[in-house]
């Protein structure tokens, strides 16, 4: 009883112990706000790409794709039919976009995507990504735009000849010479880009360097056995943003059937080759083992033609590499509260010689060796659980309020702390994560105990005169 | 009487660097129940290592040290703790009361340490009572909850020894207990041990340097460089 009663004591009396349970308390607080800023970053990038990227993605290695993909689909269907939503036949290849505003030339390199954008909206969260907005300088607005590349009258009164008609009144003379005006330079077909292919971040602002209406040139590989360039225009109806900037400023889609035209790959009656089948699986479905499955099925298809992916596998390295920063993030960090473990050890060597009067006089009442090695003990368990408790709580709240800190410091240093245009996040995303929390609590008290455990066999060991002579 | 505590051959050196300090050289001292001794010496004369040995607080190099003729330094550890916590009551010149613990949890701490948790939280009561008994004995009760450093001297010197005795001690063994007090609250201190050993019967070895607190003792034993050189009995 008098090992708690003393441990409490010692706790409430002894303030400097309890500056040595500081590096604790920031020990833990910082490994709870890195961990759940990075679990925060790291959730919605996998969102973000899973929302971009269908559950399974059935390719060819070949560019050219395949025309089968009815045949394909059914026999995917025959096989996983159970655990499929939906699927989506698409076109991918890489390509050039070059076009004009104001007299400026722009070149980009792209990755051209032929969809059928209600199809492929059914396979994703691909609609929820689509903007039609032509400054859309506010990011994450909500989905204000339908998967369609149809070219609106809006867009086509954004072309420079539109202007014309801006403050004119209804029915205007104008109004049909410049409609004639504008069809003529308008391409019959729509295309969706990137936002980062269409605007350069600039001074904190997004400035549009192809808004809605503007004509874009693609170039891409028709088929072939020696592929020539081909080539075809299209018109910006709107603008893809998922906030993975490695998608934002590459993806150009387009109609698929068009697509499959210009490449040489289309009939032009609604048959064409693609070369990837967006599938959508059933909540809860196992991917990996469906997509194993189907890649069992389509080698019997087509051996060595198909290649079968979850999302997952193919963004692996980037995934894996988060993964990796995070675990390489939380060894170092867990230095810290191993150095706290050695203020604690330090601290409580202190205390021990300190108190060798008073453990002499426990051991001279009558207490045991083992009585006073755990009143150290619990003594450093109890500093644990008040550093880490502190910590835990402190941590957390910084993770609650990390927006308003970020924003009080941006205000204070005059200086943006973290810029929503590197990541299209309009605020930091957090996630806590309990069994991540626990073990960082779990691990700081082990290290607390483990740190006084030296300084408190020491104590136990002092024989009682030796404590007592101690005058 | 009989013979209650029993030095037989002690021998004691400390370690001091390289050096062997030898500071007892074959003591052989038997107390009997209820007897009031006092050990005199000069500093250095061996005199509280002798109290040490005997309220196995430390181990004697070679010879025995015996209770009720049974044979007690050798004993296990947690034995010797049983004997302390029990049998023997400690007073020392410096008081040593926990600082962090007020003045009657002070005199609860031997059963604190003697009794498992669940046993003392359900005596609790009944120890707080006791101990506040026993403050208030020895003039302290209206001190209970005061913390060391608001007692004065004479006063924790009276907290210290109602700790040694609210274990229900045979035996009490003081170090000085004078030696830090004004002559004042020294004679009162010592009246107050007088008295105990009285209404108690307790056995009480004292060690002391001052003559004149001796002379109050039933039985004094002189001890010089390891030895014990005289005995006299104190003309009480």
């Amino acid at each position: 009883m008098y090992k708690s009663l003393l441990c409490w004591r010692y706790l409430r009396h002894r303030y400097i112990a309890l500056a040595s349970v500081v590096s604790v308390m920031l020990g833990v607080a910082t490994m709870i706000v890195v961990n759940s800023v990075m679990a925060g970053f790291a959730d919605k990038m996998r969102s973000r790409l899973h929302g971009v990227l269908a559950d399974v993605i059935v390719e060819s290695y070949d560019l050219d794709g395949f025309w089968n993909h009815q045949e394909v689909m059914a026999r995917i269907n025959e096989v996983a039919g159970k655990d499929i939503l939906a699927m989506a036949p698409t076109m991918e290849t890489f390509g050039l976009a070059k076009w004009t505003v104001n007299g400026h030339p722009f070149t980009r390199q792209v990755q051209i995507i032929g969809i059928q954008p209600a199809e492929r909206a059914k396979t994703g969260d691909f609609a929820e990504f689509l903007y039609e907005n032509k400054e859309a300088t506010e990011r994450e607005k909500p989905v204000n735009m339908p998967p369609s590349f149809e070219i609106t009258q809006k867009v086509k009164r954004n072309r420079p000849a539109g202007r014309f008609l801006e403050g004119e009144p209804e029915n205007s003379p104008f109004e049909h010479l410049v409609n004639q005006q504008i069809e003529q330079e308008v391409s019959d077909n729509g295309t969706i880009i990137g936002f980062a292919v269409g605007h350069i971040h600039f001074d904190g602002k997004d400035v549009p360097i192809a808004p809605p209406g503007t004509k874009i040139g693609l170039v891409f590989p028709a088929a072939g056995a020696k592929p020539k360039p081909g080539y075809d225009d299209f018109t910006v109806v709107g603008f893809f943003k998922s906030g993975m900037s490695e998608y934002d400023s590459s993806h150009v889609y387009v109609p698929l059937e068009r697509l499959q035209a210009m490449r040489l790959l289309g009939d032009g009656q609604g048959k064409g080759a693609v070369n990837q089948i967006q599938v959508k699986a059933k909540p809860g479905a196992n991917l990996d083992k469906l997509a194993a499955k189907l890649q069992t099925a389509l080698e019997g298809l087509r051996p060595m033609f198909f290649k079968v992916s979850t999302w997952e596998q193919k963004q692996g390295p980037l995934l894996s590499a988060v993964a990796v920063e995070q675990s390489i993030l939380n060894i170092l960090l867990f230095f810290i509260i191993a150095v706290a473990g050695f203020g604690i050890l330090a601290i409580f060597s202190m205390i021990v010689v300190e108190k060798t009067r008073d453990i002499g006089v426990l051991k001279a009442l009558g207490a045991s060796s083992a009585g006073i090695r755990q009143i150290f003990l619990g003594y450093g368990l109890a500093l644990g659980i008040v550093g880490s408790g502190v910590g835990m709580l402190g941590g957390l709240l910084f993770v609650w309020k990390i927006n308003a800190i970020e924003g009080w410091l941006s205000r204070v240093t005059g200086r943006k702390v973290f810029d929503d245009g590197i990541y299209y996040f309009s605020s930091i995303p957090t996630l806590v994560e309990p069994m991540t929390v626990a073990w960082i609590v779990g691990g700081a008290l082990f290290i607390a105990v483990v740190a006084s455990i030296w300084p408190a066999h020491r104590a136990s060991k002092l024989r009682p005169v030796q404590a007592l002579r101690f005058e | 009487m009989a013979i209650q505590l029993a030095a037989s051959g002690v021998e004691k050196a400390y370690r001091k660097g390289r050096n062997e300090v030898p500071v007892l050289h074959g003591v052989d001292l038997q107390v009997e129940r209820g007897e009031f001794v006092a050990v005199v010496g000069q500093s250095g004369s061996g005199k509280s290592t002798l109290l040490h040995l005997l309220g196995l607080l430390d181990t004697p190099d070679t010879g025995i040290v015996q209770l009720e003729g049974e044979r007690i330094d050798n004993l296990p550890e947690r034995r010797r703790d049983n004997l302390r916590n029990r049998t023997f009551g400690f007073i020392f010149q410096f008081y040593h009361l926990l600082p962090e613990l007020s003045a009657v949890e002070n005199v609860m701490l031997p059963h604190m340490i003697r009794l498992k948790a669940f046993t003392y939280l359900k005596q609790r009561k009944a120890i707080r009572a006791r101990a506040t008994e026993l403050l208030e004995r020895v003039g302290l009760g209206h001190r209970l909850t005061h913390k060391p450093n608001e007692l004065s001297g004479g006063e924790m010197q009276r907290a210290a020894i109602a700790r040694a005795l609210a274990g229900g001690p045979e035996i009490l063994l003081a170090d000085e207990p004078t030696g830090n007090l004004d002559s004042a609250s020294g004679q009162s201190v010592l009246e107050l041990l007088r008295d105990l050993n009285r209404e108690r019967s307790l056995t009480m070895m004292m060690v002391t340097h001052d003559q004149s607190i001796a002379q109050q003792a039933d039985r004094i034993v002189r001890l010089a460089e390891g030895r014990i050189e005289e005995w006299a009995t104190a003309n009480v």
